[in-house]
């Protein structure tokens, strides 16, 4: 079905105009699966970005992001590490990023083809994120999700080996070039 | 604890120590093992050796913001979230602003740890003795007042804190920063040998040496009987170390001063003043605020040591008033709270070296280098007094590459690159204690439990501004010669207070017109109150004070108990 841009935007409005008016419980989207103290995002919130985080590092043989929850690491420290302007900016990007989406292939994120996301965030990628609500919302995201896989007890104990006793420290040694790994 | 509450006997020991941290702890083990019974007072909360230590093997995945501190705590608590070592893993060591306020008259970051054992819990463990470069500095540069003691006087009492504690370090030779009683020293990297052996064949008087450090490198019988093993470099020392590794309060001195059965430790308890006698002409006891019942109960002693780290050693004594003593304990010379100074950490220098591409390190350090200070050693030779220290670091960091997304992406951070040597420096520089610079009590505010408010008043001057300037071009030359690039100065801009260094209001000196405290860091006009954390300091130089502080604090408890012996004090 092809809706025009100006019908889509009108039934936007008309729905979140509506949803405005009804009281929390009757709203159909159940509220994030984690709890959040000072932004508000809900199940499709969390599934946008579930979806992102699958995109940006999926799974393979290994696990992916989604799978250590990097998209909660996310909702988690925007929540609780960024000043208020910045989970603003980050919330905003979110809809704008949303928004991209559905104007470009009529549906959230999440249902899009891996060939549309690909486009998507190739897209979001050479954009500038001071400039461009979008790309922020997608580079600082990305930015969280690496930082959630990269020090999640998967990555940590099975790819970059983190020790919590080294009980040595070697000043000079020769390096030695490590194996490629698959992902 | 038995309820020690009861009678004014049982309020009574032979010394009182005011403070847990690393000098309190000092002088509780030292009166105890020679025998007396000995009261240690802590305001905050108790911190026991390895079960008091919640974080220290949680992984980095177990804390929820991987380290970083939420924006609603650092908000609230802007100073103490400027301290580098304020983490998700070690918040729980720091006051927070908001618990605890005091008065800036200009800006001043006061870190503090309110529990027993103090900051020996998250200190940054550098050890380096002073030298008569350092105490007979005032004397030769014309500023504060002459240091009543010299070297000779320290050295045997360094020695002997230093083989307890367990210093880590190599014997250098220099005569500015005097050899100590060391384990054997920690591995510099590739880039720092390179740049210590350039620094040596280039530069006559600098040197670049091994950390000096309270790590248990090779830990001998004495540490084995403190129940402390070999440093595991975890360099996560500020979480309190489960293997003893470093030195602290926690690990060492307190649990031996609780072994020999002659320790009592009071933690929730507010010292708000010492009770002065006027017909004996001495101190009788303290007088201390509960904080979780807020009632006041005097406890008395023979001797009280005052450790309840430089600002608060200088409010209870400005406190403790009484018709002798108007403006505060043993201050007749009106200097009191006066001639305060800290060290100035503003200056950083980074860069990149190229070479020495196909080394590397392996495992974790908890040190680095350390450059001793070379600037105005012998006699004075640029437009500013004194000189700065520097640490000096080079270590090669893994990353990952970030770009795109999807698969590729997923390859990249599966497969680490080693960047490039990164090079390092922060200055560590001297400051001139000015009697302008002062710690005063607010004639009306209180905090919780009825103490006055504190106000802090102090600031760089054009020494310090001359001094950071020096470091930049100093630094740069050599960087330059040596063949570093990238270099790049910073100056942080920080507030005093946030080196944690911060010293003096009480100095010892020979004169009791000019200073508070004799050679013993005996209050001139109150002989049996003995002062010996950083308020004591006449001088800051350049090194990391507390191994001083320890080493002062053991030779006055000496004192103390030879002169309690006579029947002197």
């Amino acid at each position: 079905m092809l809706v025009s841009r100006r019908t889509a935007l009108k039934q936007v409005l008309f729905v979140s105009a509506g949803l405005a008016l009804l009281p929390s419980c009757f709203r159909k989207t159940p509220p994030a699966s984690i709890k959040l103290r000072n932004i508000v995002l809900d199940a499709d919130d969390e599934n946008v970005l579930a979806a992102l985080a699958d995109t940006l590092i999926p799974k393979t043989n290994t696990p992916g992001a989604k799978d250590v929850s990097a998209h909660h690491f996310t909702m988690t420290m925007v929540d609780d590490c960024f000043k208020k302007e910045d989970q603003q900016r980050w919330l905003e990007g979110m809809k704008a990023f949303d928004k991209l989406c559905r104007d470009k292939y009529s549906h959230a994120f999440e249902k899009c083809t891996p060939d549309e996301r690909a486009s998507l965030l190739t897209t979001l990628e050479a954009a500038k994120a001071d400039t461009d609500a979008a790309a922020y919302f997608y580079q600082t995201s990305k930015r969280l999700i690496i930082q959630g896989y990269t020090s999640s007890e998967y990555y940590l104990t099975k790819v970059q080996v983190y020790e919590l006793v080294p009980a040595r420290f070697h000043g000079s040694i020769p390096v030695k070039q490590p194996d490629r790994r698959t992902a | 604890m038995a309820n020690i509450n009861n009678s004014a006997q049982d309020r009574t020991f032979d010394a009182i120590v005011i403070g847990s941290g690393i000098s309190g702890g000092w002088a509780a083990k030292e009166f105890t093992e020679k025998g007396l019974k000995t009261l240690v007072l802590e305001r905050g909360r108790d911190v026991k050796h390895l079960k008091d230590y919640p974080t220290t093997n949680m992984y980095p995945w177990e804390f929820p913001h991987r380290g970083q501190i939420p924006e609603a705590i650092k908000e609230e608590n802007p100073v103490v979230s400027r301290c580098y070592a304020y983490k998700e893993d070690a918040m729980h060591f720091f006051v927070k602003d908001k618990e605890h306020p005091y008065v800036q008259d200009k800006p001043f970051d006061w870190i503090r740890g309110y529990q027993v054992g103090g900051k020996s819990l998250m200190w940054a463990r550098q050890t380096q003795r002073w030298s008569n470069y350092d105490f007979e500095g005032p004397a030769r540069d014309g500023f504060a007042v002459d240091w009543p003691i010299r070297y000779e006087d320290l050295a045997p009492w360094y020695s002997y804190v230093e083989k307890f504690a367990g210093i880590s370090g190599n014997k250098d030779g220099i005569a500015h920063l005097p050899d100590g009683e060391f384990l054997p020293p920690m591995e510099l990297t590739k880039v720092e040998t390179y740049f210590k052996d350039f620094v040596a064949a280039n530069y006559k008087d600098r040197h670049v040496i091994y950390g000096r450090c309270a790590h248990l490198s090779e830990p001998q019988q004495i540490h084995k009987e403190q129940g402390r093993v070999q440093c595991q470099k975890r360099v996560l020392c500020q979480r309190g170390c489960p293997f003893g590794g470093y030195f602290s309060s926690n690990s060492s001195t307190l649990p031996w001063a609780e072994k020999t059965g002659n320790m009592t430790l009071r933690p929730f308890s507010v010292v708000h003043s010492i009770i002065y006698d006027e017909q004996k002409g001495k101190a009788t006891g303290v007088r201390v605020i509960d904080t979780n019942t807020k009632q006041m109960t005097e406890f008395y002693a023979n001797v009280i040591f005052v450790n309840a780290a430089a600002v608060n050693t200088n409010l209870i004594l400005l406190n403790s008033t009484s018709h002798r003593f108007p403006d505060g304990l043993g201050n007749d010379s009106g200097l009191l709270g006066k001639y305060f100074a800290f060290h100035n950490y503003r200056g950083h220098i980074s860069a990149l070296y190229e070479g020495y591409k196909e080394f590397t390190t392996e495992g974790r350090r908890p040190t680095s280098a350390y450059i001793p200070r070379f600037r105005n050693v012998e006699k004075q030779e640029t437009d500013f007094l004194r000189g700065y220290a520097a640490g000096f670091i080079s270590e090669r960091f893994s990353f990952t590459k970030k770009e795109g997304f999807g698969h590729s992406l997923k390859e990249q951070l599966f497969n680490e690159e080693l960047g490039p040597w990164f090079v390092g420096s922060h200055m560590m520089g001297e400051t001139i204690p000015k009697e302008k610079s002062r710690i005063t009590l607010d004639k009306e505010k209180k905090d919780e439990w009825g103490m006055p408010l504190l106000h802090v008043d102090m600031d760089y001057d054009d020494n310090d501004e001359k001094m950071l300037k020096d470091f930049f071009e100093q630094m740069t030359e050599m960087y330059t010669r040596a063949g570093f690039t990238d270099i790049k100065t910073s100056d942080s801009k920080q507030a005093p207070g946030l080196d944690i260094h911060e010293m003096g209001g009480v100095r010892m000196g020979n004169d009791p017109k000019t200073s508070l405290l004799n050679k013993w860091n005996q209050l001139h006009a109150c002989q049996n109150v003995f002062v010996t954390d950083g308020a004591c300091m006449t001088s800051t130089s350049t090194q990391n004070p507390s191994l001083t502080y320890m080493a002062l604090t053991a030779r006055a408890v000496d004192h103390a108990v030879s002169q309690l012996k006579k029947g002197e004090i």
